[in-house]
């Protein structure tokens, strides 16, 4: 290989500096769970030098850390899943179906993408309240279902389409219904398409604060951004709480994925060939 | 029995793609169980979702507060308004704008880097690959306060450091300068975010079969020249993904302006979301449904003019595109 | 401009909606309109009084935003609950901007709320026109407050809510940084603010931290800045009603006084956040924090122990001129939702509130006064405070404005000109934005 040198010091120089950018925020996170605030302010790039776990206490016990860290998993693993299963369902059936029909069925559905949040939230709450579906985390799950169907649609339609006729006019020949043909030749072509679009959703629904903020009002519905809105007081943001607050509530996460990853990026290469 | 050749995988990779072989007229009706399928999405989606939306719209041409028993009908008075009367609103749509380009551009290109670095499947990879990854997952609560915490010219990360190096002169106002506050709201959107892009890059880049690689070697192509005539063209489907929905994402940025441009935010970070959701709390109901109708047709416009303009970038670098 | 209203708002034609969806249309012609003037709206004119007498049971959810004070609330429920053991209350608590925009449509439906606090000013008036609000109608529930410190939450003669937090919005100093810079009494004019700024800067202090980025607490210092330089006590109104302009000379003079307080706030104003603003004052590296006494209670869990007090800038340049010695509001409006199923239960909360050993409970847990009578401060900063209450202070101008973009517009004026911009120009530019707000309406 040409280049050596220059290429690979520019990979870790860049690197580096990628790095540096966003371990350094996480590290003044992780360092601040452990300080108080006058000492988070006077040196925040240092490791404690008293450490104290009493935010971590204080997080738990004020904060109902642990009750938010169950709703938002419970609300994300449902929204994702039925959005995923919904939306699959729909691409495919719009990749399937000839003529306009599909077209604006597919239109209709990434129209979706376009519109904000907060145009649609006050009626949606009305219709919610009738349907008795506010301060429940069943409605929640509905409500983000329908806010992230747009882009699953989206990146789902674009991957399904692509997939060619023939494949299925083979399965067809062999006497194969059009759900043989969604289990059997679409979903496991499409599972790059899948965990991408998966991780999209997760992203989303698990970060998501304005649906909670609106429909849940309970403390025991609460999802986990919400909780963590508690630690920004009127006129103090008490930021090691929220610190701690923090880790507690992505530590889970970012094991399960650390570990996920095999799978990840195997279910990401399946069908890439090798030869 | 069904084969998985290289030539149907490539195709598959490409998204919104040729749709060969689907609109022959005539010669194919599709099955009557299909059209079950797309059926249970649309219901909910139309239930839940359109209705509320459109009756939201209808107020659009009003002037409810949101409240009231009773309201008048303005016609186009709302919108026109906010074409040349506004400039409140003008302002949130210039930094959108200004946002967009700033988070499009840097957030594509860094995730393009993290990827290619780190797109083989060693140990060190994977443990940096969950690193990039860990912002993503936080809540954008977590992350407003956080880069609050940094940018704060007294008491923040930044400041402090530059004042502790000798570099006091460098010293910014970060969020409280008027013209770089949208910029600086660019490098934390682009923080939290560029993880989430990676991915989806890592995934275009490692369904590229490694045969191209090596044939473009013997072809004696350089590093760069791989990059251009191989992977990027081969990528395109992901680019597409990555840079339409950074756009989309730029624009619908909303809890982490909030956070850290307050609520409502200052003039020098106020977006179409915010400002739409400022104009509800002002009790100006009709008037946010104009301007959320506005808001959805500039997103809807300004994704065609880049889908456009991606096709034209990658039929020049590479495979012809349709 | 003059079509008449509407008398029943119409959803969106049936046919139209069929055409627009095609095949889909089945469902949404069952999904019935939920608009404006919908059954979700409480008749409130036909609907019968809240009960308020009986025996108090049932869950009472108190809506509000100060989340500082949920362990106060706490102790306080325990006691009620004491006193009624069918009853209970929850806390619904939400960050308080985010408290304005969305509390309306959870409290309407009773959702959420059957107590509810409110803001002076435009929530408090959306609510009383949404018909919100049951009226308190008790002489002996109303007896326990100073009767001038609850005009906040009347309108038309009726008493809809009782403010219950007696704040003031008047910068808080550090007594031991004015013992020590000299000044053992408050200046009384313009001059005299500014000579003490020097002497605070002359030791080390920074004189004046001013939380310039953060835009629920940057306006605070406006009131004071005004209250003596207003041609009216209104003025804010007037601002908003268009008769007063920002242009004009009293306003374009509070800007430029904004600008020679630059060389005495902390390092690059315009981004600093509260939480640090907070932090600066409690570590004693500034003097005087430009918020208002409802700091005070954070300042002291930062760890700060010098004596406080509070000083307002004076900005007239004799001492004869001043009207005002500072500004105070009463926040904090209690109200009982009229579509409440816990009527009973609900009001005793209010009552049990009201109670000067409970309200003294609060006020001492919170470092706050309150709008209730005969209660016996223990705290030591309340005590220092006390004097404020008979002092001349105006009622705070800024809760005037029923009009976010018009307050913001006028707020972020001063934060234009410490950032650098020219007083004239920065009064011109908000004065833009509020002549199309107010067309907009």
């Amino acid at each position: 290989m040409t280049n050596v040198s220059y290429s690979r010091w520019l990979r870790i120089g860049a690197l580096t500096l990628g790095v540096l950018v966003i371990l350094v925020p996480l590290l003044v996170v992780l360092f601040g769970t452990f300080k108080t605030l006058p000492q988070l302010f006077a040196s925040p790039l240092s490791p404690p030098s008293h450490p104290t776990l009493g935010n971590y206490r204080q997080a738990i016990d004020q904060g109902g850390l642990g009750r938010a860290l169950l709703n938002s998993v419970l609300v994300t693993a449902a929204a994702v899943g039925i959005t995923l299963l919904l939306a699959s369902l729909a691409a495919f059936g719009c990749a399937r179906i000839p003529g306009r029909f599909s077209w604006a069925v597919y239109g209709l559905l990434v129209a979706g993408l376009a519109v904000p949040a907060q145009a649609a939230i006050v009626p949606q709450y009305v219709l919610f309240d009738r349907l008795g579906l506010t301060d429940s985390l069943p409605g929640l799950v509905l409500a983000d279902i329908t806010a992230t169907m747009p882009t699953a649609v989206f990146i789902l339609g674009g991957f399904l389409r692509t997939i060619p006729a023939t494949l299925y006019e083979a399965a067809e020949l062999d006497g194969a219904g059009p759900l043989r043909a969604y289990r059997s030749i679409a979903l496991p072509l499409a599972r790059p398409a899948l965990a991408t679009t998966g991780v999209f959703l997760f992203v989303i629904d698990w970060n998501d604060l304005l649906y909670p903020l609106f429909f849940i009002h309970s403390q025991g519905n609460r999802t986990l951004p919400l909780a963590l809105l508690d630690f920004q007081g009127e006129f103090l943001t008490q930021y090691p709480l929220l610190f701690a607050g923090v880790i507690i509530a992505s530590a889970p996460v970012i094991i399960v994925y650390v570990f996920a990853q095999r799978y990840f990026v195997s279910g990401l290469t399946a069908g890439a060939t090798k030869g | 029995m069904l084969r998985r050749s290289s030539t149907s995988r490539s195709r598959s990779v490409s998204a919104g793609g040729s749709g060969r072989g689907r609109t022959r007229r005539g010669s194919r009706r599709a099955h009557p169980a299909l059209y079950l399928f797309p059926l249970p999405a649309l219901a909910v989606y139309l239930v839940f979702f359109a209705y509320p939306t459109l009756q939201s719209f209808q107020y659009a041409i009003t002037d409810w507060n949101g409240y009231s028993a009773t309201y008048r009908d303005v016609g186009l008075a709302n919108l026109s308004t906010l074409a040349t009367g506004d400039d409140l609103f003008r302002n949130a749509a210039e930094n959108n704008v200004k946002l967009m380009f700033a988070v499009v551009i840097g957030q594509s290109l860094f995730a393009l880097a993290l990827a290619l670095f780190l797109a083989r499947t060693t140990r060190a990879s994977t443990l940096l690959r969950a690193l990039f990854f860990l912002p993503t997952i936080m809540s954008s609560v977590a992350v407003a306060f956080i880069w609050q915490f940094v940018y704060d010219p007294d008491t923040g990360l930044v400041d402090s450091a530059l004042r502790g190096i000798g570099l006091g002169s460098l010293q910014q106002a970060f969020l409280g300068s008027p013209s770089a506050a949208i910029y600086w709201l660019a490098v934390v959107q682009i923080w939290f975010h560029a993880g989430q892009m990676m991915v989806v890059f890592i995934a275009g880049l490692q369904a590229i079969p490694r045969e191209f690689y090596e044939a473009a070697e013997l072809d004696g192509a350089g590093a760069f020249q791989r990059f251009r005539y191989v992977t990027w063209p081969l990528i395109a489907p992901a680019t597409a993904i990555v840079t339409a929905y950074t756009t989309v994402q730029s624009f619908k940025a909303f809890d982490l302006v909030l956070g850290l441009g307050g609520n409502p935010p200052n003039s020098s970070l106020d977006l179409l979301s915010t400002r739409i959701y400022t104009t509800f709390s002002n009790y100006q109901y009709g008037y946010a449904a104009a301007e959320s109708l506005i808001f959805m047709a500039l997103i809807a416009l300004v994704t065609i003019v880049q889908r456009r303009a991606l096709r034209l970038l990658g039929s020049r670098t590479g495979e012809a595109r349709p | 401009m003059s079509p008449l209203p509407h008398p029943r708002p119409t959803a969106l034609d049936r046919r139209g909606l069929l055409k627009l969806f095609g095949a889909a249309g089945v469902g949404l012609a069952t999904a019935a309109c939920a608009g404006p003037g919908g059954t979700t709206t409480p008749s409130t004119a036909s609907a019968a009084a809240v009960p308020t007498t009986g025996t108090p049971k049932g869950s009472v959810s108190f809506a509000h935003w100060r989340s500082q004070d949920k362990s106060v609330f706490a102790e306080l429920i325990s006691g009620y609950t004491k006193k009624y053991p069918a009853a209970s209350v929850t806390q619904d608590i939400s960050p308080s901007a985010d408290y304005q925009s969305s509390a309306l449509l959870e409290i309407r439906g009773a959702q959420s709320g059957d107590v509810f606090a409110a803001f002076r000013g435009a929530q408090f008036s959306s609510f009383v026109k949404a018909g919100v609000y049951e009226p308190l109608t008790s002489g002996s529930l109303i007896g326990n407050y100073h009767s001038t410190l609850i005009a906040a939450g009347a309108q038309d003669g009726t008493q809809y809510g009782l403010p219950y937090e007696l704040v003031f919005n008047t910068p808080v100093y550090n007594q031991d940084a004015f013992d020590k810079a000299g000044h053992t009494s408050l200046p009384t004019d313009w001059d005299g603010f500014l000579g003490l700024l020097d002497d605070l800067k002359a030791k080390g202090y920074t004189p004046l931290v001013w939380p310039g980025g953060d835009s629920s607490n940057n306006g605070q210092f406006l009131n004071t800045m005004v209250m003596n330089n207003a041609p009216s006590d209104q003025m804010f109104a007037e601002i908003e009603a268009g008769t007063y302009k920002t242009t004009d000379d009293w306003f374009v003079n509070t800007l430029k006084q904004y600008k020679q307080l630059v060389p005495y706030m902390q390092n690059l104003p315009t981004g600093t956040s509260t939480t640090s603003a907070t932090e600066q004052f409690a570590s004693a590296k500034a003097a005087i924090l430009a918020v208002g006494s409802f700091e005070i209670s954070t300042v002291r869990s930062l760890g700060a122990k010098f004596p406080v007090d509070l000083v307002a800038p004076i900005t007239t340049s004799t001492a004869a001129a001043a009207k005002y010695e500072g500004v105070y509001n009463a926040t904090f409006i209690l109200g009982l939702n009229a579509a409440t199923k816990v009527g009973p239960a609900a009001y005793a909360w209010i009552e049990y509130l009201s109670d000067p050993v409970n309200a003294g409970i609060y006020a001492n847990g919170t470092a706050q006064h309150v709008t209730v009578a005969d209660v016996e401060y223990t705290n030591a900063d309340l005590k220092r405070i006390e004097p404020w209450l008979t002092k001349k202070t105006l009622l705070d101008p800024l809760y005037q404005f029923l009009n976010l973009n018009i307050s913001a517009a006028v707020v972020n004026s001063t934060v234009s000109v410490v950032g650098g911009t020219d007083p004239e120009q920065a009064a011109a530019h908000a004065q833009t934005i509020i002549d199309q707000q107010i067309k907009i309406g």
